[in-house]
């Protein structure tokens, strides 16, 4: 608040003011006071009146920023009217009272929205949890059909299950820490893993993967590495280009590990590159080839930043793409 | 045989996964009353337990808890729920694997038989196969016939592996491309061909140049 701002707001009560000092002043002359006399009188009603005034200014402005600063040190802003200091005056008492209802209408509806917001991840947990049950039984009763049936069902299963898995970690990776399980895990395992669950995808696609340097052990959580490595493979098996090799190589880097994940793929262009971590960004290819959701790469983003991987995306296109993904070291990792 | 206990709710998996391994040559009990299942399994004394973990009435946890005390069999869980805390409940509450919903049938039939040879203390597989005159050694990597040896590629080892152990069978190419990704071997068909006819080269080498048959449209017989 300003000394600017603070005349303008009491216009019209420092006009009533004068006016009446200009009446009194009128009445006294009128009546015959002396000139002198009536100069010294108006003066002093002046400058008492100023006085009042600025004292009123220099407490408004304290108290404000008072306010300000309670303000400023609370995390949830919304709880500012229980955190107040005593009303020192009658209005404060009831602004302050109407501001306490509005909070505690806001408190209320900020916790029903959680509430609903946790009970529908709760929900999409387990119906994820419920729907693998006919899709494993749906496997099954593929082993009893002949080759070629049974391998295109394999596909199609294998595609409502990594869109499944995606809904999972979709639903997770607004609260990570309550699955994140950072230990000591095999490079190598990780990357067996996340190619057995997409093996369908990626013996259909006609890909060869191979591998180098995998057998070291990295700090991280198992299942979210192996979901990450997923879409990357998924991805490169989808934008493939012809005869596709996908080549997964890990390399020490100081004391952190750097895993790359390269493909011969049709590439992605470079002005989309910065977008591709977006959420729902599909990009020119993801458009023409249809089927893209544009949420894996979004989701390899968010799950890495919470465990503190570094993911960097480079691609020439026509040619190929690289992800590295960069394990941080066991001492530099917070959540241990 | 081995006796192999299927504890799960949902009817469809329970009777699928039963055929499955009576194909694979073990005996299946299915448990369809869940009221008693350590009195069951103590009565029936099976070899292996595969426990799911929600079940009507009491959690696989707790069941495995109670298992573990009446029954001596090695207990693998088998469930949809894929929380890493999850699985370190399971075993340690002394499960003996943790297989997460919807698995790969081959995963889940080699996991059986690693717990059922770690626990009845068998002997590794063998590690020489013969089939004919052709003798191959797994750990060696070396395949021999009337005395003249050569040495295999990992990838060549594989094939020649798969092909011997179904020997007279015609093996589509799809199902040995499937073979060797279970080996952890991700090559595409034509690496395959390659791989294939340098096996051949190499069969040839030692005197047996048609070992392996070429069954035109359906794939590879030994």
């Amino acid at each position: 608040m300003t000394f600017g701002e603070f005349l303008s707001d009491r216009l019209f009560r420092i006009m009533v003011q004068l006016l009446c000092v200009a009446l009194a002043g009128l009445f006294l002359w009128a009546t015959g006071t002396q000139p002198g006399v009536l100069v010294i009188l108006i003066l002093a009603l002046l400058l008492v009146f100023a006085a009042v005034q600025l004292t009123d200014f220099f407490r408004q402005r304290a108290r404000l920023r008072e306010l300000e600063a309670v303000l400023d040190g609370l995390d949830q802003k919304y709880l500012f009217a229980e955190c107040v200091p005593a009303p020192k005056n009658l209005y404060e008492r009831r602004l302050f009272d109407l501001t306490r209802r509005a909070g505690r209408a806001m408190t209320g509806a900020v916790s029903d929205a959680r509430a609903a917001q946790r009970e529908y991840r709760e929900y999409v947990e387990e119906w994820v949890h419920e729907v693998k049950a006919p899709i494993t039984a749906a496997r099954l009763i593929c082993r009893d059909l002949d080759g070629g049936a049974s391998r295109k069902l394999m596909a199609e299963l294998a595609q409502i299950e990594a869109h499944v898995e995606r809904a999972l970690f979709y639903a997770r990776a607004d609260n990570p820490e309550q699955d994140c399980l950072l230990r000591q895990v095999n490079l190598g395992k990780i990357a067996a893993q996340a190619i057995e669950n997409h093996r369908s995808l990626l013996i259909w696609s006609g890909v060869r993967v191979e591998m180098d340097g995998l057998d070291c052990a990295v700090y991280t959580d198992e299942k979210w590495t192996v979901f990450i490595l997923g879409q990357l493979l998924q991805n490169a098996a989808r934008y493939r280009g012809t005869e596709p090799v996908i080549t997964l190589s890990a390399k020490p880097l100081g004391n952190q590990i750097r895993l790359t994940i390269q493909d011969n793929g049709i590439g992605i262009p470079a002005h989309e590159l910065p977008r591709v971590f977006e959420r729902g960004f599909t990009g020119s290819n993801g458009r023409n080839r249809g089927g893209s959701t544009g949420m894996g790469l979004y989701l390899c983003g968010k799950l890495s930043g919470f465990l503190e991987l570094g993911l960097d995306i480079a691609s020439e296109e026509g040619k190929w793409t690289t992800v590295t993904l960069t394990f941080p070291a066991k001492e530099n990792l917070t959540k241990l | 045989m081995q006796k192999i206990m299927i504890i799960e709710d949902d009817p469809a998996i329970r009777e699928e996964l039963a055929l499955l391994l009576e194909n694979e040559g073990y005996a299946s009990l299915v448990i369809t009353e869940f009221t008693d299942v350590p009195g069951q399994a103590a009565r029936e004394c099976p070899d292996l337990i595969l426990l799911d973990i929600g079940l009507p009435g009491k959690d696989g946890f707790s069941l495995c808890a109670a298992l573990r005390r009446v029954a001596p069999a090695p207990v693998i869980f088998v469930t949809s729920r894929d929380a890493g805390v999850d699985e370190v409940r399971a075993l340690s509450l002394g499960g003996d694997d943790y297989i997460t919903k919807p698995y790969s049938v081959p995963v889940l039939l080699a996991r059986v038989k690693a717990v059922l040879r770690r626990t009845s203390g068998e002997p590794e597989p063998s590690d020489v196969l013969n089939v004919g005159r052709l003798r191959l050694s797994l750990t060696k990597g070396m395949v021999s016939a009337d005395g003249r040896a050569v040495e295999l590629t990992r990838n060549e080892l594989q094939i020649l592996a798969c092909l011997m152990t179904r020997a007279g069978q015609i093996i589509p190419r799809a199902d040995l491309i499937d073979m060797l990704w279970d080996s952890q071997i991700y090559i595409d068909d034509n690496t395959l061909s390659v791989n294939m006819t340098r096996l051949r080269g190499k069969l040839a080498e030692i005197g047996l140049p048609d070992a392996i048959k070429t069954r035109r449209g359906m794939g590879y017989q030994l």
